[in-house]
């Protein structure tokens, strides 16, 4: 507490600050932290003590977050104690950096004190950068559905797509490339954002895309930026700009097969991995998480281990936690994992109506079988 | 010196209910929720308060005992709302979002689902407006509540021995309601490409893990499309209860209520393009001079009155469109709308404001 008075505080309309006077100290350093008021006088800290409204000790002791233009605003919620000859106020959130906070102390007969207090500004330097943008192959189809950034630090929510472009080769931004959404598509860390293309931008015969054109063209060069300008879960810009380049190539729209892919058996009896070569790139996320490694025997028993990709999301690794054992296993893969374009297993992008397509009563996922020996 | 000491709460408002109508409450829980985030909030009938978690994959119905029937004037107005709540919260009005806006049926008081911070330690926080315009915390500790967690079917590989790989998937839920004992609930991943519509029996069972259904729509000439659903309505169009739903650029399309069975694959009818560059943000439907009319707020092709009398026999649109099509529509003069909610049968509540300026609070008499 002793540390408290070291921090700038102003009294206004106190004659003098003695300890009989009511003053306030701003317990900075107490957690959670506090306001406390001294110097009020023993019989009314006891009537205060029988005060049992909230709004009755707001009206003694208030903590206000100031703001720009409103009017009047409510003091901070919190709670109130009376102890140790004093009467504390304990706000419900902590003090931010960038607010000036006011707190009054009225006690009947006696001048209001006034004090203020500010947390000094973050100088730390700008340290977030743009780890990694998936997909991370440069030639991406025409009809490429989505990327995922991931940043080095937690991120801050909210006006994200003002910061984030597919350029042209000239620089020039297109006009309103993602699927806007006021959640915005961050994962739970907020190290990672997802980012849609319009659906309706990169279809076939859909109307944004006669009125403003499709975001990407077969031929062309493009990158996805994200300005320095992007703040930080700390409320920090980005230490730096970025760009990924690409070109663009020709739409996709055949469905994923995993009959096509190349699986590489590893040896019984090690660690190996077990390799499988996917005939194009997979959506990064999705082939992560949607891909098991199951043996046969009793009933299909997943096996334990860590999958990574390499290659432009091309090629799957999966690394066991013990090692194979001689058997027959089923590499699994749901059928709503997708490649770039999000082209389903069975189901590309765009189903024509006229196929009558309908997934209903199949499995959730396919299999392809392969064995240690 | 009396050395007692005394702890209260500031404006912590009492919120359990003993007057709540039993078949919706009797199977609740008291104690206090957890909450991650507040999305979207949705009434339901007897102050049953709707509270969707993006970042637990959760609906929270929680009974608020706010159920005394307003009486007179119920006008609503508080201007740079934004400020107020930061402030009641501690912090700069940049430093919070208002995720939503809804106004309880049967006492018209708004409540606000609020975010502290942006980041990824953001506090959830619900507010009330207090009728000199000041909103309050509505204090969550001891309150009746149920929770009917979505059905994620990615398990937390990060949880399994031998992984490493973190689980990354959230499903963002862009809108709520409730209709005819359901909570209507539109999601999207941030992974897989998808929309989801589930329809989750209210009172909760023990695991309501509610049915998940894929929505088409077939207004991009032959060929139908998952886009995410951004807003919808309940809706009845002569007996059969319909789903009002709105994508981004903005097709307006509907589909029966009856169809949200498990697994089932339902392709909407799309009844009405409002143009593209725009992403819808709320519907509401009201009653005036004996018809019914939808009101939609946008983002970029502002407030939008729909007669729903065209609905019953409106033909689908399958073809491409040059801009707007379906439905006549009436463009309604009210600029910077983020929330929209129907107040009473005569007033809409809305939360305006230009970006980076005050949000306002305002009543607004329906057009």
């Amino acid at each position: 507490m002793g540390r408290a008075l070291a921090f700038a505080f102003v009294c206004l309309g106190v004659a003098s600050v003695t300890v009989a006077a009511p003053a306030i100290r701003w317990l900075i350093d107490a957690r959670p932290t506090a306001v406390e008021a001294t110097g009020i006088a023993p019989e009314i800290l006891r009537d205060l003590a029988l005060e049992l409204t909230p709004e009755g000790w707001a009206r003694v002791l208030a903590v206000f977050a100031e703001q720009g233009s409103a009017d009047t605003t409510p003091p901070m919620a919190g709670t109130w104690r009376v102890g140790g000859g004093s009467l504390r106020f304990t706000p419900q959130f902590p003090l931010v950096r960038g607010v000036r906070y006011r707190a009054e102390l009225r006690i009947e007969g006696a001048v209001a004190a006034i004090s203020f207090f500010q947390m000094p500004a973050d100088t730390a330097a700008a340290t977030t950068v743009v780890a990694q943008v998936f997909p991370s192959a440069s030639v991406l189809p025409e009809n490429q559905l989505k990327f995922y950034v991931h940043f080095s630090a937690p991120m801050s929510r909210g006006g994200v797509y003002g910061h984030v472009q597919i350029r042209d080769a000239a620089g020039q931004p297109i006009e309103l490339p993602f699927l806007e959404l006021d959640e915005e598509l961050w994962d739970l860390a907020m190290t990672r954002l997802t980012l849609l293309i319009d659906p309706g931008r990169i279809k076939r015969g859909v109307k944004p895309l006669e009125d403003i054109g499709p975001v990407f063209e077969a031929g062309k060069n493009y990158s996805l930026t994200v300005d320095a300008a992007c703040t930080d879960a700390r409320g920090r810009p980005l230490r730096a700009a970025f760009a990924k380049k690409f070109s663009i190539a020709a739409a996709d729209r055949t469905p994923p097969d995993p009959a096509r892919w190349r699986i590489r058996a590893p040896a019984a009896g090690t660690r190996g991995p077990l390799v499988v070569e996917f005939d194009e790139p997979m959506d990064h996320a999705l082939a992560l998480r949607m891909i098991r490694v199951v043996a046969r025997e009793r009933g299909g028993v997943e096996i334990s281990g860590e999958p990574t990709l390499a290659d432009e999301e091309r090629r799957w690794s999966f690394t066991p936690a013990q090692p194979w054992t001689r058997n027959h296993f089923d590499l699994t893969v749901e059928r709503t994992i997708e490649d770039l374009a999000g082209n389903n297993i069975g189901k590309s992008f765009d189903v024509d109506l006229s196929e009558k397509a309908d997934r209903r009563d199949e499995p959730r996922s396919v299999a392809v079988g392969f064995e240690v020996k | 010196m009396k050395k007692s000491t005394f702890a209260l709460s500031l404006f912590a408002l009492g919120l359990v209910v003993p007057g709540a109508r039993a078949d919706l409450t009797s199977d609740m829980q008291e104690g206090k929720p957890a909450f991650r985030a507040m999305s979207q909030l949705a009434f339901g009938p007897e102050g049953v308060l709707f509270i969707a978690d993006t970042k637990t994959a959760a609906i929270t119905a929680i009974a608020t005992g706010d159920t005394k029937v307003a009486s007179g004037d119920a006008a609503i107005k508080s201007e740079a709302i934004d400020e107020k709540i930061a402030a009641l919260l501690g912090t700069k009005s940049d430093q919070i979002v208002i995720e939503d806006l809804a106004v309880n049926p049967i006492s018209k008081r708004a409540y606000l689902a609020v975010s502290r911070g942006k980041g990824p330690d953001a506090a959830a926080v619900l507010v009330r407006v207090k009728a000199d315009g000041q909103p309050e915390l509505v204090a969550l500790d001891n309150v009746r509540f149920s929770r009917a967690e979505l059905p994620d079917p990615a398990a937390d590989t990060a949880a399994e021995p031998g992984k490493k790989q973190q689980n990354r998937r959230l499903e963002a839920i862009t809108d709520i309601a409730y209709v005819d004992g359901k909570v209507l609930v539109a999601g999207l991943s941030n992974e897989e490409f998808s929309s989801s519509l589930r329809a989750i029996p209210f009172p909760f069972k023990t695991v309501a893990r509610g049915t998940s259904v894929e929505i088409y729509h077939g207004a991009h000439g032959q060929f139908e499309t998952r886009a995410p659903v951004r807003t919808f309505v309940p809706y009845k169009v002569g007996k059969e209860q319909q789903i009002l739903a709105a994508y981004t650029c903005t097709p307006l399309v509907q589909f029966a209520l009856d169809d949200l069975k498990p697994g089932a694959k339902v392709k909407g009818k799309t009844i009405a393009e409002f143009g593209n560059r725009n992403r819808p943000l709320d519907i509401i439907v009201y009653q005036q001079g004996g018809k019914d009319f939808l009101l939609m707020a946008n983002s970029a092709r502002g407030v939008i009155k729909v007669a729903t009398d065209q609905i019953v026999g409106a033909s689908s649109i399958t073809a491409k469109v040059a801009d707007t099509q379906g439905l006549k529509f009436e463009k309604i003069a009210w600029d910077g709308i983020n929330q929209l909610d129907l107040l009473d049968a005569r007033h809409a509540l809305v939360l305006r404001g230009a970006a980076g300026k005050p949000q306002n609070l305002e009543t607004l008499a329906l057009p």
